[in-house]
């Protein structure tokens, strides 16, 4: 009958068990991040084999812009929608698909297969749905005599373009793990709320969401920060466009700062402060949900 | 009158929303896919009509077999293959290993170990890509395997995953398994796992997914079809400055997503609820 | 969260601290080695070609190169560098920070100057004396572009103007003559016509702001006697320049002229009687469109029509040998016969003077009347305005205001006063100090 394994012998394992995984995440992720960082500071021409060190003028530019406020509110925008139409969406999806329907493997294949799509292709199919000419939404609403809105001109219609568009293809990833979530639950505690005769809503509420708390708990995390990065399905619809940034997001300036303008050093700026946006909202997400999980 | 079934179906309205909502998503979902599928079997001036044409006529084959004879897709697919299994097996090895010490072992610093990882969650490979160049350059790993593989093998999203889910498994039946005095794999092996298939299928397949598709780093790193992936080896369908033939990029999409989807059938059908949640039909 | 539990955010402050103190103290290497490769002497037996197969160009690529190779005893390992222009220079750009450099590789009208400012591709001047290379044989304006204080950059290979696309069926409805307009005055004249005749079709659809508007207007300002830059003087609020903004945006206003994410496929799909779009997509719209399409000089008085398109570079740094080798490599690909067979293949324009007296040439015109076009119009190019090509981000910049005038309506004399003034400022930023 021994304790727990005692603490010094749980170093060893943990870092045997880890370390692979941490050398790997340290040279080719954080090795490349702290390099960013550096150059942050510097004036850097992206073919250039010299940076000069300028301070913080890059963050003073960046953050006096007022291209800098469009993007902070497209990607803001973008981020929100994202996280709450592919959750939401997905959860709906993973509950329905949670219970025994005919049919039910073939459109469970059918809705992860979008996230399967490679992201340019996914800009590509979906000009067949939006485009103001040979769009499906035209023709449909053609058929009852509404014109469409321009998504491609019109910024506002282009940030929710290219917002629909990800979340559609996203809903594969919440609904996967909203799945697992489900289908890994205790049995046992949805036996005691069948015997108690609750409402499915009660029942959904009471049982069900408490153990799918993990699941939203990652999700709200992972997803925020993959939508942070959208790159592919804005670079092939609207290269961050109409009117120059009506759907640049921060990783778009990134790119576009980078190797576009070939300012790598103001390029390295905009990813840091975005680094540092996304590490402020994941510890306020931490905080907040630990909060909820005390209760 | 809508008494729960123990099934944990509902009764005939239930069925009925159900079946209704299956239809929606099946109609919002589906017809983008669709438009990918069917335009990958028009000929070039029917895929872009005015009004638009829901089904191909004629029905052609030929974007097909310009993505078979224009490119060398058995070798790139091969490539593919290399690739995603490689990165699948290691990703899904370390994330557990990860997921296990960061959930069940008590060592010192685990909260930054936790927070360092979901922190390279919050790097954009658009900054990685040109450091890490320079280092597998140095590193003679160009137009490698290796060179591919080795910096993608980090995994901080399935550590993340694997951890949470662990934490919700049942405290009484961990502390068992400690009582027991089983060793730490051993209890991982036998305890942890299989309790945890759903999320770890769920693990491999969006693995799969995001290493299948690959694009921007491979296109750095290789060269030719001796290491190129997929992605890669189809960019050369599109053309630039002119006019894209989008029956064969549609095409070579839809090739690409094939092998992924036949994975996905044959995996979902074991994230099944554990033996006592009654019979799971469809 | 943690299984332990007690105040786990200061926990992860402190942990966020010590990362970001990291950071702050960390230092990599930029890479800036010089390429392991440069100090290889003797004969150079294989060389590297990155290419982004410009106009699904692939099997033409493979086929000269096996000739190159028959004829000089010399491997070619080409490489697909990606999808477009902008994927092969972020890898190039990858390979200057301390990787394996190309001996050749693609660089256009918008990426090269940028290698040639920081002293990533060499001038050529010197090679072709070395390798007896005619560079007189080339078309001028065309290599002309790639012409920086008084050295060669790059050699044309893939190169493309707009061109001015027409509907024929749409131009007899409407009772005009089988040709483009001279001008854009008649263009005007012109347009209520098309739009009256043809049934509420755009009478002509330009790409957007974020598909290379700015480069189709840049013809256009020309005509009005305007320009966006002189030399590296910004001239975006001239008369001139901002009377042909006022016509575009007029032409917008009126509906003579609609603004496209896909301008291409609306004309192809008979959604507008007239395009103006590379001449890289004659060979594309003439196999998507089931109508007969007809071809024009871009409007006048000359010049009205910009040069674009892909060049081919060299690495500075690799040694002289493989420099050499590679310059016979570019001569070979962009000769007389090839360039010939090259561009019948793709639609690009061929590159040598002598190229339309040549034997192939002929039959291949007489089938392709459109392309004849093209060709002719070749001669009244000009190369493009600083502000577009040569200032980083130029062309992202201006296509950005043509949105505003067009689809956002904003006036013109403030948009473009914005323009002047961002232009001269990245000038004096990031050009300047370099030259």
């Amino acid at each position: 009958m021994r304790r727990p394994a005692p603490r010094r012998r749980g170093t060893l394992l943990a870092v045997a068990f880890l370390l692979p995984n941490l050398v790997l995440l340290g040279v080719f992720t954080y090795r490349p991040l702290l390099d960013n960082i550096r150059l942050s500071f510097t004036d850097w021409n992206i073919s250039s084999p010299t940076a000069t060190y300028i301070g913080f003028a890059n963050y003073v530019e960046w953050f006096t812009s007022s291209a800098s406020h469009a993007v902070l509110w497209n990607t803001a925008v973008f981020t929100a929608a994202a996280v709450i139409g592919s959750m939401a969406l997905g959860l709906a999806l993973a509950l329905l698909l949670d219970r025994p329907l005919f049919g039910r493997n073939a459109v469970r294949s059918l809705v992860f297969a979008p996230f399967v799509v490679a992201g340019a292709a996914v800009g590509v199919a979906f000009q067949f749905v939006f485009d103001p000419t040979f769009g499906l939404v035209q023709d449909l609403l053609a058929r009852v005599g509404v014109a469409a809105p321009a998504f491609y001109q019109d910024p506002e219609w282009a940030l929710f373009m290219v917002t629909a568009t990800y979340v559609w293809k996203n809903l594969g990833y919440t609904f996967v793990i909203y799945l697992a979530a489900l289908q890994g639950r205790r049995a046992e505690l949805d036996e005691a709320a069948e015997i108690d005769a609750a409402s499915a809503w009660t029942k959904f509420r009471r049982v069900t969401w408490p153990q799918l708390r993990p699941a939203t708990f990652f999700l709200l995390i992972t997803v925020l920060l993959n939508s942070f990065q959208v790159f592919d399905i804005i670079d092939t619809m609207t290269r961050g466009g109409p009117l120059g940034n009506g759907t640049t997001t921060m990783v778009y300036q990134v790119y576009q700062e980078t190797f576009v303008n070939q300012r790598a050093g103001f390029g390295a700026t905009v990813a840091t402060v975005m680094f540092l946006i996304l590490l402020v909202v994941t510890l306020l997400q931490v905080r907040v949900m630990e909060r909820g999980q005390e209760r | 009158m809508s008494a729960p079934t123990p099934a944990g179906g509902t009764g005939l309205r239930g069925r009925v929303g159900g079946y209704a909502g299956l239809l929606l998503v099946v109609l919002l979902v589906a017809i983008p896919l669709y438009w990918i599928l069917i335009s990958s079997l028009k000929e070039r001036p029917d895929i872009y009509t005015v009004p638009v044409s829901w089904f191909p006529d004629p029905v052609t084959g030929a974007n097909y077999s310009t993505v078979g004879t224009g490119v060398a897709f058995t070798d790139y697919l091969r490539n593919s293959v290399v690739i995603t299994a490689t990165l699948t097996v290691v990703q899904v090895a370390l994330g557990v290993l990860s997921a296990f010490a960061l959930a069940f072992l008590r060592f010192p610093g685990r909260t930054a170990v936790l927070l360092f990882v979901i922190g390279s969650l919050m790097v954009p490979n658009q900054i990685t890509v040109i450091s890490n160049y320079a280092l597998v350059a140095q590193l003679g790993w160009r137009n490698t395997f290796a060179g591919i593989i080795v910096p993608l093998a980090g995994v901080a999203f399935g550590t993340f995953l694997m951890r949470n889910h662990f934490l919700s498994l049942p405290r009484e039946i961990i502390e068992a398994a400690e009582m027991d005095a089983a060793g730490p794999l051993r209890m991982l092996w036998r305890v942890v796992l299989p309790m945890s298939w759903p999320t770890l299928i769920a693990f491999t397949l969006i693995t799969i997914v995001n290493e299948w598709n690959q694009y921007l780093w491979p296109l750095l790193i290789a060269d030719d079809a001796s290491v190129a992936p997929l992605p890669v080896g189809l960019a050369q369908l599109q053309d630039t400055q002119g006019l894209t033939n989008w029956g064969p990029v549609l095409a070579g999409t839809v090739l690409t997503m094939l092998p992924i989807l036949v994975i996905f059938l044959a995996l979902q059908r074991h994230m099944i609820k554990g033996l006592t949640a009654g019979a799971v039909k469809g | 969260m943690t299984a332990s539990g007690r105040r786990p955010l200061l926990r992860l402050t402190g942990a966020a601290a010590t990362i970001a103190a990291l950071a702050l103290s960390g230092c990599a290497g930029t890479g800036s080695s010089e390429d392991s490769d440069a100090g290889g002497s003797g004969p150079v037996e294989t060389l590297t070609f990155w290419s982004n197969h410009p106009g699904e160009s692939k099997p033409v690529e493979t086929e000269l190169l096996e000739a190159f190779e028959a004829e000089s005893g010399i491997e070619v390992n080409l490489v697909t560098a990606g999808k477009n222009y902008e994927e092969v220079a972020q890898k190039f750009n990858a390979a200057l920070s301390g990787g394996e450099l190309p001996d050749v590789v693609v660089a256009s009208d918008v990426t090269w100057f940028n290698f040639a400012l920081n002293d990533a591709i060499t001038p050529m001047d010197d090679l072709w004396s070395a390798t007896d290379v005619d560079s007189e044989g080339y078309v001028d304006s065309l290599r002309e572009d790639y012409e920086f204080e008084g050295e060669h950059f790059a050699l044309p290979y893939a190169r493309s103007t707009p061109l001015f696309y027409y509907n024929k069926a749409m131009w007899a409805a409407a009772g005009l003559p089988d040709r483009g307009p001279e001008t854009w005055e008649e263009w005007a004249e012109w347009a209520p016509k098309l739009a009256a005749t043809n049934g509420g079709v755009a009478p002509m659809v330009l790409p957007d702001g974020s598909n290379y508007l700015d480069w189709y207007f840049q013809g256009m300002v020309w005509t009005f006697g305007g320009s966006y830059s002189d030399e590296w003087d910004m001239t975006f609020t001239s008369d001139e320049t901002i009377e042909a903004g006022t016509f575009l945006q007029d032409q917008y206003r009126q509906q003579h002229i609609a603004v496209s994410n896909d301008a291409n496929n609306q004309f192809g799909a008979g959604q507008a009687a007239a395009l103006l779009q590379s001449t890289g997509s004659l060979k594309g719209l003439t196999g998507a469109a089931d109508f007969e399409i007809g071809t024009a000089f871009l409007p006048g008085p000359t010049p009205g029509c910009p040069t674009g398109g892909a060049g081919l570079a060299i690495p500075e740094r690799i040694s002289d040998e493989r420099k050499e080798a590679a310059m016979e490599l570019i001569s070979f690909l962009t000769n007389t016969e090839n360039t010939v067979k090259f561009s019948q293949a793709t639609g690009y324009m061929p590159v040598q003077k002598d190229a339309v007296d040549h034997p192939d040439m002929k039959p291949f015109l007489e089938q392709n009347p459109n392309f004849r076009t093209a060709l002719e119009q070749l001669e009244v190019t000009s190369s493009q305005d600083y502000a577009r090509v040569l200032l980083p981000g130029g062309g992202a910049r201006i296509g950005a205001g043509l949105d505003r005038i067009t689809i956002g309506g904003e006036d013109v004399k403030t948009v473009f006063g914005q323009l002047d003034e961002e232009s001269t400022q990245v000038y004096e930023r990031d050009i300047e100090p370099k030259l």
